[in-house]
């Protein structure tokens, strides 16, 4: 369709309104010249109603009349709101196609751009500034020509009805034309004021709450309330100003408006009565000037919308002005297949400030060669393999892969073959299987035809994912999977043969890490509700969350004398848990360790504060609800905010037996007690295996639970299906439920998983412990020998085994070669090594 | 009056009001302001190492501040195959200003001589409470000043004129 595409940031506002939307702004056009028609229509009809069906006395025409009226005033109505459809239609395509075009350029633009945005900015700009754009992209042709035709409209009828009287009526506009906008300048300057005003106000208030100790210390209440005194009444004289203004402009509107029908009536009740205007054409006058004022107002809100969309539309688009430095896909062939060749000659890299980071720089490898970076911080190790990788445009020099320039390279070419792990990667909202398959999605979905290119097998995922040691944490996640047994019936068979074999060869071994489901004993990592019943619920109201709600449970509750210890246990728990996270930030990492959840917080707050002031017998029921419900929640090993009473502890075991006798007796089925024949639907695979809960967090006993756990499930050949289980494992935004170690090891999985020609790795071990690294050096000595390597090193030792190793200083290579080699010239590497002498 | 007095004083005696008490007692925490020492004291985790049992090991980023409640540990230097004892952490010592500041690999080893019991705060988890409270910082990097300046002043003072290839080592207060 077109030529060649404007970049969207080069689009003016108003190419939006039509292209794509031809047919519906016809349609809009044509439907507006009939609404026009329908709104002049009545005014005819109100004419002929007084002078010909009045004053005739004829009822046959009033009602023909009155039901043309009343036609014509019922499809007005439909065709406005047609008409709205249109326009909303119009508007929010448009928006959606700028913010979808404006997203895609964003994302294509160089690194450097990013470096001095704020990521709050490009969110503002897309999610609100465009807005307003997209609003006026749907009235563009609507408002005005609604307004323009029916302002036409209704003044030809009315110079057609009485040029005289039309003349003097319409002479007023010119009037409010000068008089509001002059007013409304003057509001507007004193609305400036008024904002700034506020914001001296507010930074003064700051400033004595901050200070409130000096305040007191000095006795100092006047001389503050001076201070803030006047900047108060300084605002009063604003505010009172700002809004005589606006009334100003309210009161002109009006009287002008009011002023018209008195010209009408003065000249037209004259006309009138001399017999040359008849009084049906009064009638139609004074309400036609009426509606005259309508259509003028929406003129005027659509110039100023006009104008708040223009402006933040190109600010936006400026702002986004940047061009992309290398085209995406390459036209008219396929991405190259380069080999793993690098030439690096004379290379610079000099940054928009100034700062030259890379400064004559040439080296080479050959295919399959290993190198590794390494130098003082600032040395530009980072920014040379981001040069390599493309993500930085050097300013001068070349580097060939392949004996193709990387500058003239698309991105296509690049990632078909670089593979590149960041300094800190990032890891999206998703599965970890998708974000393991990000790399090689992209490129499979970039061939388009996706010529050969198959998404790798699960072996080829679990070979990888043990490669680079992220394998344990997978089946981590999977062991801490919830399981729907109905729909893993042989599944839950086969872990209770895992768990009986883990009783017999490990249970007593690691009995200090587990606490097991033993009937006679308190879980201490359990919820108070758990230790009460022992078992999980087949009804729904036995489920934990609803248990303070059921009537049986709760008459449970007084009959074993619980109710009144559990309120005084929830009163405590919410009054130290909103002592201590009442003002956080709802982060993952406070609320871990709550009983409350962040959302709960606004309503356990105030609760505390009754708390304070009555005693438990004097609470609502629903207070007493909330608290029964918190204190059923809570569990000593997590929750560390308060202890639990001995007391209490052994009340709660009497009445864990004593439930299990009543529900045996009156609802049998109603739970399943914890059993070791029986698979709880409540707990992880991991709790059900280990028939109890974990009681550390010590890498170490995770360490040997895990041991164990992979030699049962390897026995049981159920370690794959664990671990699949595990790749469903949502990472949460940015993987924040993943800790530093495992996002790096994800990040290095997936550039495994696409096995690139050249690989360059940024410091992409340093938060790994030494196992795990000595693990990855490993792979790359063995298994990537084909690859051409290029690692930015963040410790030394690592790099023995790499075929070269270059140390870069302030931007230069100082010395390359083996490390034997460097070491024994007890040059810098033997310096950075060593220490100084 | 609140339920907290008389009768259910037992409530009180919990791990996190011996956080708090501990956490006062470190330098880098006593000159905190009680708000946000509460929620170290809260974030803080237990942990028991058996005999034997490392509690961190040389070359590893663990992130990991410890406050030995009981027990004793060695901190060992290990280079090639030798194995040198630095020093043994007893109970009511502290270990950690440093790496909850910014990531490090571990110089050393530590390891249980008895069974130890640790007051544990992860870097994570300080450098999410920081965020929220925007005085802290100064404060944290201000202790941490004073103590290096002082362990480097009572190194001097030990040192003497003992070891020669030490004497150019010196100077980890001037970084």
């Amino acid at each position: 369709m077109e030529k060649v595409k404007t970049p969207v940031v080069k689009r003016s506002i108003f190419s939006w309104i039509l292209p794509g939307n031809i047919k519906l702004q016809v349609l809009l056009l044509f439907i507006i010249t009939i609404a026009v028609f329908t709104r002049v229509f009545p005014l005819e009809m109100q004419k002929r109603i007084v002078n010909e069906a009045i004053n005739l006395r004829k009822v046959d025409l009033l009602f023909l009349y009155c039901n043309l009226y009343l036609a014509a005033v019922l499809l007005a109505s439909g065709l406005k709101y047609f008409i709205n459809v249109l326009e909303t239609l119009i508007s929010q395509r448009a928006l959606a196609n700028m913010r979808k075009d404006v997203y895609h350029h964003i994302l294509t633009l160089p690194l450097s751009f990013f470096r001095r945005t704020q990521p709050g900015m490009v969110v503002t700009s897309l999610v609100n500034e465009l807005a307003t754009a997209g609003d006026f992209v749907g009235s563009a042709i609507a408002v005005p020509i609604t307004s323009v035709l029916t302002l036409l409209a209704f003044a030809g009828y009315l110079f057609w009805l009485n040029p005289l009287l039309a003349a003097l009526s319409l002479s007023i506009y010119p009037m409010v034309l000068l008089v509001v906008p002059a007013l409304q300048r003057r509001a507007n300057s004193a609305n400036k004021k008024r904002v700034d005003s506020s914001r001296d106000m507010s930074s003064k208030i700051a400033e004595s709450i901050t200070g409130i100790h000096e305040i007191h210390g000095n006795g100092a209440y006047r001389i503050e309330n001076k201070k803030f005194d006047a900047l108060v009444d300084k605002q009063l004289k604003i505010r009172i100003v700002w809004n005589l203004y606006r009334f100003g402009i309210k009161v002109t509107n009006n009287l002008f408006n009011n002023l018209s029908p008195f010209l009408i009536f003065i000249v037209g009740g004259y006309l009138t009565i001399k017999g040359q205007l008849e009084l049906g054409a009064l009638v139609a006058f004074l309400s036609a000037q009426g509606r005259l004022y309508d259509p003028w107002r929406e003129l005027i809100e659509f110039y100023q919308l006009y104008q708040d969309a223009s402006v933040g539309y190109r600010k936006t688009m400026d702002y986004f002005d940047v061009v992309p430095e290398h085209a995406l896909v390459p036209e008219g062939r396929k991405p190259y297949e380069l080999e793993g060749s690098l030439e690096v000659s004379d290379l610079s890299f000099v940054t928009e400030e100034g700062i030259q980071l890379i400064d004559g720089m040439s080296f080479s490898l050959r295919p399959g060669e290993h190198l590794a970076l390494v130098g003082f911080s600032g040395s530009g190790k980072s920014t040379l393999a981001q040069c390599i990788g493309q993500l930085y445009s050097y300013t001068g020099g070349h580097v060939l892969i392949g004996q193709k320039e990387v500058s003239d390279l698309t991105k296509s070419d690049v990632v078909h073959n670089i593979g590149y792990v960041a300094q800190a990667p990032f890891i999206f909202d998703g599965t970890i299987e998708e974000n393991l398959l990000y790399s090689c999605s992209s490129l499979i979905e970039g061939n388009g035809n996706g010529k050969g290119d198959t998404m790798p097998s699960l072996d080829n995922i679990i070979e990888v994912l043990q490669q680079t040691g992220v394998f344990a944490d997978v089946l981590r996640f999977g062991l801490n999977a919830i399981l729907v047994p109905d729909q893993h019936k042989d599944l839950v068979s086969r872990i209770i043969r895992v768990r009986e074999k883990f009783q017999r060869d490990f249970g007593h071994q690691l009995a200090d890490y587990v606490e097991f489901f033993e009937e006679d004993s308190y879980l201490y990592h359990s919820p108070v509700s758990e230790n009460l019943t022992f078992g999980t619920s087949n009804r729904e109201s036995f489920a934990n969350r609803d248990l303070c709600r059921n009537d049986y449970f709760l008459k449970f509750l007084r009959e074993a004398e619980l109710t009144r210890p559990l309120l005084s246990l929830g009163a405590e728990l919410s009054k130290q848990t909103v002592n201590i996270v009442g003002n956080l930030p709802p982060d993952k990492a406070f609320f871990e360790q709550s009983p409350i959840s962040p959302d709960e917080l606004d309503e356990y707050k105030p609760l505390v504060e009754r708390l304070k002031e009555k005693k438990l017998h004097q609470l609502s029921s629903q207070d007493r609800e909330t608290l029964l419900e918190l204190a059923l929640r809570f569990t000593p090993g997590r929750h560390k905010m308060i202890g639990l009473p001995d007391m209490l502890e052994k009340l709660i075991l009497e009445a864990r037996a004593l439930f299990k006798e009543r529900v045996s007796a009156d609802d049998p089925g109603a739970i399943s007690f914890f059993q070791m024949s029986d698979y709880i639907r409540s707990q992880t695979i991991l709790n059900n295996i280990l028939f109890g809960k974990t009681k550390t967090e010590k890498p170490e006993a995770q360490e040997k639970i895990n041991q164990s756990i992979i030699q049962l499930l390897i026995e049981e050949d159920l370690l794959e299906t664990i671990v699949e289980i595990g790749m469903q494992f949502q990472v949460g935004t940015k993987g924040d439920r993943l800790s530093g170690g495992q996002r790096q090891k994800l990040a290095i999985a997936r550039a495994f998983l696409k096995t690139p020609r050249i690989l360059i790795m940024d410091e992409a071990t340093s938060g790994l412990d030494n196992n795990s690294q000595a693990r990855i050096q490993n792979q790359l000595d063995t298994r990537w020998k084909k690859s051409t390597v290029i690692s930015v090193a963040h410790r030394l030792d690592i790099t023995k085994t790499y075929d070269k190793i270059a140390v870069l200083k302030a931007g230069k290579i100082v010395e390359m070669g083996t490390y034997d080699k460097l070491i024994a010239s007890k040059g810098v590497l033997h310096e950075l090594v060593l220490g100084k002498k | 009056m609140n339920l907290s007095s008389g009768k259910n004083e037992e409530y009180q005696s919990s791990e996190f009001q011996e956080n708090l008490e501990i956490l006062r007692q470190i330098y880098l925490f006593s000159s905190l302001p009680l708000e946000s020492l509460k929620v170290f004291a809260y974030l803080c985790t237990r942990e028991t190492f058996k005999q034997g049992e490392h509690l961190f090991r040389q070359g590893d980023d663990d992130g990991q501040a410890f406050y030995i409640i009981s027990g004793k540990a060695r901190l060992v230097h290990t280079n090639g195959d030798a194995e040198q004892i630095i020093r043994d952490y007893e109970t009511g010592e502290f270990l950690g200003g440093m790496v909850l500041l910014g990531n490090m690999h571990r110089l050393f080893s530590l390891k249980a001589l008895t069974d130890v019991t640790c007051l544990i705060l992860t870097r994570e988890k300080f450098s999410t409470t920081v965020q929220p409270f925007p005085d802290l910082m100064p404060r944290i990097m201000k202790s941490v000043a004073e103590r290096i300046s002082a362990w480097e002043g009572g190194f001097l003072v030990s040192l003497g004129e003992g070891c020669e290839v030490c004497g150019q080592k010196v100077g980890v207060s001037l970084v």
